[in-house]
């Protein structure tokens, strides 16, 4: 094994293994060897957290696992994002996220956005308990390509409607996909309330994404 | 026939009644509906804080015909808030949250105020249980608690916490130590106020979220010693878990309640197979009673009940828009069995 190869490999098993100062650590020394950072954080941490998706995904691993997984993810994506090349912010997908108004439990949330950030969306987060009109100001303002939608709770559910119907008003309906999530919700609810696609838990997620906005 | 307290205890002591309870605990499982607030004129937000008020609704969910039991309170904010977290009391739509943490990290638990139980809201719902219990004997009073792990992240960014369990250990099992020493002790006063069965609902605890070595580690053992204090002070127990049960069957089989709950992500067979002779509770789908119509709101009860279900139930706290035609129409379901009989 090369010194690069070994090096993107300390990366991809720390974030497996959750050791967040190795693979800060091990980043630092990929840079100052004079490898291409996009290099590391493809094959080093993303590749860390696409196996971590396949763990969680076999239930190896759940979510306080993938917590920390992340956490070392962007312990190596803050050493090694100053040297990536300037990239054009026109070619990355947008998504507006939140859980909506009246729910303060945003833990599914968090895990869906670091999940769709890992597979290169950018994410606008507005946070939990989200007043509902503001999901459509900001993916309009924005020119978002998803708006996605979280609760837990089966009270607060309704407003995921609402966002719709806000989104047909605002007469942009057309232009954004919208993906629901969350303990109560199923995809019947989504079919229902005329939502682009419902998605189980944050793995799903990132492959609903990328079927409805038709990416490889 | 039995009454509907007679019925419920008997049930939770694994004993076969003369037919299904059919309850809604509160807490967690609001039952609290706009049409049922518009029958009776008496409305949240006001009832979160009005003892009286609290009571009219608990006591209306069983004379409109909903369920067979009395449950306090309608959100699962109180034990948080007597401990410092700032609380939006929400509106006649949208239940209380938590809006502000007390610390942000395990290791600050000490700085945590302890409940004190008839201060505050927790006071209030204490009242509202003297008032139901003077109102009569045959209808359970549910008393409700959030669970050490739903209450505990309530308490500070869930996010942390969550990490903090594998990164601070020993400090975790601290802060959720005080903090089940404080549902213990509103528990026991909501026993002594007279609550006759506790339902705990511990929906940030799922085996989804910790897996079934940190479930076992913090959600069984925490559980475990607030269901023994409550048996211990009188009260039966039901506690409510959230999410698939699959990681965790064995765990679950653990918790020392008198009955299980669970969410409708659950089948009731399946649970069934799983759990043996455990007295199950569940788990009609909310999104039927908010969607649906009262046939198809019958069908699935009865389904429950051949599914193995003990006790009739929502699966989950009912959406405020749900109909009370398809609410009445899960106790119709139940009281066939006694034309059956």
């Amino acid at each position: 094994m090369s010194a690069k190869e070994e090096l993107l490999k300390r990366m991809s098993d720390g974030v497996v293994d959750m050791e967040e100062e190795d693979v800060a650590e091990a980043a630092q020394e990929f840079i100052d060897a004079g490898y291409p950072a996009l290099e590391g954080i493809m094959e080093g941490l993303i590749d860390g957290m696409n196996r971590t998706s396949v763990l969680f995904e076999e239930e190896e691993y759940f979510v306080t696992d993938v917590l920390l997984c992340s956490d070392a993810m962007y312990a190596g994506l803050n050493v090694l994002k100053p040297y990536l090349p300037e990239e054009d912010p026109e070619t990355k997908k947008k998504a507006v996220i939140g859980v909506v108004e009246g729910d303060t439990h945003d833990i599914g949330k968090n895990l869906v956005k670091i999940m769709m950030e890992t597979a290169g969306f950018e994410m606008i987060d507005l946070g939990r308990d989200v007043p509902l009109q503001k999901f459509v100001d900001t993916a309009k303002e924005t020119h978002a390509d998803l708006v996605c939608l979280s609760t837990l709770m089966t009270t607060t559910m309704s407003g995921m409607k609402t966002v719709i119907d806000l989104l047909k008003e605002a007469g942009i309906r057309d232009q954004v996909k919208v993906m629901v999530g969350g303990g109560p919700v199923s995809k019947n609810y989504a079919d229902k309330i005329g939502a682009d696609g419902y998605s189980q838990n944050a793995v799903e997620a990132v492959r609903l994404a990328k079927d409805l906005l038709c990416m490889a | 026939m039995l009454t509907p307290k007679e019925r419920l205890k008997t049930v939770l002591s694994g004993e076969r009644a003369d037919r299904t309870p059919c309850i809604c605990p509160g807490g967690m499982m609001n039952m609290i509906t706009e049409e049922l607030m518009k029958t009776v004129q008496i409305y949240l937000p006001q009832a979160h804080t009005d003892p009286k008020m609290m009571a009219g609704l608990a006591r209306a969910v069983y004379d409109q015909g909903c369920f067979e039991n009395y449950g306090v309170p309608f959100c699962m904010t109180i034990e948080a808030e007597e401990m410092g977290a700032q609380v939006d009391l929400g509106s006649s739509i949208y239940e209380p949250h938590v809006t502000g943490y007390v610390i942000d990290t395990v290791s600050g638990w000490e700085r945590l105020p302890q409940i004190r139980p008839e201060h505050g809201r927790a006071g209030v719902v204490l009242e509202a249980i003297r008032i139901l219990k003077q109102e009569g004997t045959d209808v359970p009073i549910v008393g409700n608690l959030t669970g050490p792990v739903s209450t505990a992240s309530s308490l500070m960014e869930p996010v942390v916490f969550y990490k903090e369990l594998r990164k601070k250990n020993a400090d975790a099992h601290a802060f959720l130590q005080f903090v089940t020493d404080q549902l213990i002790r509103f528990g026991k006063a909501q026993i002594e106020a007279g609550a006759d069965v506790i339902a705990l609902s511990d929906p940030s605890a799922t085996g989804e979220i910790l897996g079934p070595k940190f479930f076992e580690e913090f959600t069984v053992r925490y559980v475990n010693q607030i269901v023994d204090a409550m048996k211990e002070a009188g009260a039966q127990t039901i506690v409510h878990i959230c999410g698939h049960m699959n990681p965790v069957y064995r765990e679950v089989d653990e918790i020392h309640s008198d009955a299980l709950s669970f969410d409708s992500v659950v089948p009731m067979k399946e649970a069934r197979a799983s759990l043996g002779e455990r007295t199950l509770m569940g788990n009609v789908s909310t999104y039927t009673l908010e969607f649906g119509d009262p046939e198809k709101v019958e069908t699935l009860t009865e389904n429950c009940i051949k599914n193995g279900s003990d006790i009739i139930a929502p699966a989950c706290g009912l959406g405020m828009r749900s109909p009370l035609a398809n609410i009445r129409a899960v106790l119709q379901a139940v009281r066939k069995e006694e034309d059956d009989a």
